[in-house]
């Protein structure tokens, strides 16, 4: 994916979709000639005639399956121990009611951590607050992604420099950003508030991060600042990809700057909207060392989100089956958002 | 391409044989190794050895005779790295042949090493010992037997005779002997600024309830521009232990047992009044509380931003690296208005793991922890008092001195929730969470029915 969008960049605008180009190319005879496996198919059958008595070994030696094995074989083992057997493992362990540092009875199962969730009210507090982080923080960042990346598009000079100050929190890590946000936030001595006296909008100062009003907004924004410039990124390879004569035909049929991003860009920009969210969503999932970073495990149920609850609910409560239950559900939280998207991406044929 | 050239076939055919040679020789290279991995580590490190690890007593494959031992703890801040560093380095010339491997898992006041050390025993792999609070947050190893008894081993009479009886009682929560406390903290402190107090003409040592506490508050508020208390809410534990001084302040040692015991619901009135008055306190607190952590409202006090400050005795370590800012002329403490007769004790111990990788080092280093020696060494640097009572205290210093008379001569020393020794993790982490709560919305019933349901 990211390869993909920076072909696009550096493809420059060359008048044909990232996406189209790749699906062309594997239109292509020459291309496919050249893997092996598919021309053997084809002579496969031919050869099969010519012996009819081909023993089934041979038949077993020159099978497709057999054949490319060594290839998809290991590194499937490998993913299909370390990750789908660690989630049914993290599962039966969700059922089994383990606490304490003893080892888990996998006897007796039940289904008790789930229930109990339903009723703990740091776990409904947490999951409203994933959710709202979820819905705005992406949100939010991908539309101050997209008019980000419409302002770079502007043939400006100095691009690429703008282009790398803004992506540059991106490469921050979540705890030097974190420190670095209570810092801006200290309603004693922050740069917010002390721009916001400066201006004379004393009124508007707020003790960001302690006051449970405000705590989830001040992350979310956090977060956004970090993340907008990722968006604006997959945003601008989508908009060299659409073809500069559609800018030229909106303008002869005398489309306003604002009506020809609103009818003919933007629509265009479904497949890096979709790929964007997707990796934004699945980032405010695991925002979990922000907020550890700024209050710890407890950062209070106005800003408590499930992974902080998970972690501590599993490392300060030992209660590793409750702690596992509420991982389970994160992990539903995330496919639920990357399933429809690998879905919709196949029904495409772009998987 | 398209024609078909046998010549060309064949070609083809022997580079996808090498190819898929290749593939067969890679993927057995890597059953190989992980088989090697395997039986190399004696499963310490596999997922199926918790139960392994347990069974088998005390002595693990190949390496119970090597003297390394090695210490993990959360010791890595300027003064305490440098006490343990003492420790050591005393530990080292009593016992040459043991070589120390120090591996401190840093983050204040346990927040990484639990995870650390949790995982590492449950997957039979203990350390040689690590820090740990006694009491109750021994009760998750002692319920499933992870602790050895040391009752016999390190406890001989001469040292069980100069701990004090709370002390030793908080070494054995279920009744063996598992834990050697190696410093106390005192937790019922109120520090202040001198010259701030004096401005506004408050005498701390005639305020003598937490109620009266509190009218300091307001009388600091008033005459002067420094901030009456230099409390953080960052984090929830110094709410929550402010929370146990102005409970035991207000009531009584026993009750605070009681509470302890987990009879919430018998004390309704007394923990929601006490609740009541943590609420009027932060009305007082610096204005970015959330913002900071607690040393960085000491800094406060320091510069005489702000006049009080209720903090385990560690706070004054901070005092004594400052430069002029000297005990009794520029701070000084009193106990926590209403708690005089009470030593709060914050105490930090090593224990003996079982499944241990060096028995005889860690029997070693438990022994010498409960030495005078060892003691004297560390606490002097780390700004504790020792729990031998038999220690010379020519090195402490005026303050520590005088903490140390308080303790000798206290009427009780209870153990505390905020670190540890009081209830179990599962109810402190609890508790914590509703003080987090009521840091930020200061709601006395939200926080009573926390409280209730954590016990």
């Amino acid at each position: 994916m990211s390869s993909r969008i920076f072909a696009a960049l550096l493809r420059d605008t060359d008048g044909s979709p990232a996406t189209e180009g790749e699906s062309t190319a594997s239109d292509d005879p020459e291309v496919r000639t050249d893997g092996g496996a598919v021309v053997d198919g084809a002579d496969d059958p031919s050869s099969s005639t010519d012996t009819a008595d081909a023993s089934v070994i041979t038949r077993l030696r020159r099978s497709r399956f057999l054949e490319s094995l060594p290839f998809w074989g290991p590194p499937g083992l490998l993913v299909f121990f370390f990750v789908y057997g660690a989630i049914s493992w993290n599962f039966l362990i969700s059922l089994t009611g383990w606490e304490g540092l003893g080892a888990p009875d996998y006897s007796s199962l039940s289904t008790a951590a789930y229930t109990e969730l339903l009723s703990d009210a740091s776990f409904i507090a947490a999951f409203r607050n994933t959710i709202a982080l979820l819905v705005v923080f992406t949100a939010l960042s991908l539309v101050v992604g997209l008019f980000l990346a419409i302002l770079v598009d502007q043939q400006i000079r100095f691009e690429n420099t703008f282009r790398t100050i803004y992506l540059l929190p991106m490469s921050l890590s979540f705890v030097v950003t974190a420190i670095f946000w209570s810092w801006m936030y200290n309603p004693r001595i922050g740069l917010i508030n002390v721009a916001l006296r400066g201006v004379g909008l004393d009124a508007l100062t707020q003790a960001w991060l302690s006051d449970p009003r405000f705590k989830l907004a001040a992350i979310i924004f956090a977060l956004m600042w970090q993340f907008s410039g990722y968006c604006m990124v997959v945003y601008l390879a989508g908009l060299r990809a659409i073809p500069h004569d559609q800018y030229e035909a909106a303008r002869i049929d005398g489309a306003s700057t604002v009506r020809l991003y609103r009818r003919v860009i933007i629509p265009q920009l479904r497949a890096s909207t979709m790929s964007a969210a997707v990796v934004l969503v699945v980032f405010a999932l695991k925002a979990f060392d922000f907020l550890f970073v700024l209050f710890g495990v407890n950062p209070g149920s106005s800003a408590d989100i499930l992974s902080v609850m998970m972690f501590r609910v599993a490392f300060d409560r030992l209660q590793w089956a409750y702690g596992s239950a509420v991982a389970m559900v994160l992990f539903l939280m995330a496919l639920s958002v990357i399933g429809p998207y690998l879905y919709l991406q196949y029904r495409r044929g772009e998987l | 391409m398209s024609q078909h050239d046998p010549s060309d076939d064949a070609e083809r055919l022997t580079r996808r044989h090498y190819v898929a040679g290749a593939g067969a020789i890679a993927t057995v290279t890597l059953a190989g190794c992980s088989d090697d991995g395997g039986s190399g580590d004696d499963g310490s490190s596999d997922d199926g050895s918790g139960d392994d690890g347990s069974m088998d007593d005390g002595s693990d494959d190949g390496s119970g005779d090597t003297s390394e031992l090695e210490i993990v703890h959360w010791w890595t801040a300027g003064g305490e790295q440098d006490a343990f560093n003492a420790l050591l380095d005393g530990f080292r010339e009593a016992n040459p042949d043991v070589e120390v491997v120090d591996n401190p898992a840093p983050g204040g006041a346990g927040s990484a090493i639990d995870a650390v050390i949790q995982n590492r025993v449950i997957d039979g792999n203990p350390p040689s010992t690590f820090q740990i609070w006694p009491g109750q947050a021994l009760t998750p190893y002692t319920n499933e037997d992870l602790l050895e008894d040391i009752g016999d081993s390190v406890w001989d009479d001469e040292m069980r005779d100069a701990y004090l009886d709370g002390v030793v009682e908080l070494s054995q929560p279920a009744g063996d002997l598992v834990a050697v406390p190696i410093n106390i903290h005192r937790l019922n402190n109120l520090f202040y600024n001198v010259s701030v107090v004096e401005d506004a003409g408050v005498d701390p040592s005639t305020i003598d309830s937490p109620q009266g506490l509190l009218d300091a508050l307001e009388t600091i508020d008033a005459e002067t521009d420094a901030t009456p208390l230099a409390h953080q809410t960052q984090s929830p534990w110094s709410s929550l232990q402010l929370w146990e001084n102005v409970f035991i302040g207000q009531q009584s040692v026993d009750d605070y047992q009681t509470l302890l015991d987990g009879d919430v619901e018998g004390l309704e009135d007394e923990v929601r009044s006490a609740l009541e008055l943590l609420a009027d306190y932060l009305e007082y607190i610096p204005e970015d509380a959330g913002s900071i952590t607690w040393d960085q409202g000491n800094d406060g006090l320091i510069a005489g931003d702000a006049a009080f400050l209720h903090q385990g005795d560690w706070a004054a370590g901070q005092y004594e690296g400052a430069s002029d800012f000297e005990f009794s002329d520029d701070w000084d403490m009193v106990p926590f208005p209403g708690t005089s007769g009470v030593y709060h004790s914050v105490i930090d111990s090593f224990v003996f793991p079982t499944n241990n990788p060096s028995p005889e080092a860690t029997e070693q280093f438990l022994n010498y922890a409960g030495t005078v020696d060892a003691q004297e060494r560390f606490n002097p640097i780390k700004g504790s008092i020792p729990p031998r009572t038999d220690v010379p205290m020519d090195e402490f210093g005026d303050f520590l001195t005088r903490q140390f008379e308080d303790f000798q001569n206290s009427d009780s020393q209870p153990p505390t929730i905020a670190h540890g020794t009081g209830v179990a993790p599962a109810i402190h982490s609890a508790l914590d969470e509703t003080f987090a709560n009521f840091n930020g919305n200061l709601d006395v019933d939200a926080a009573y029915e926390g409280i209730r349901d954590a016990f």
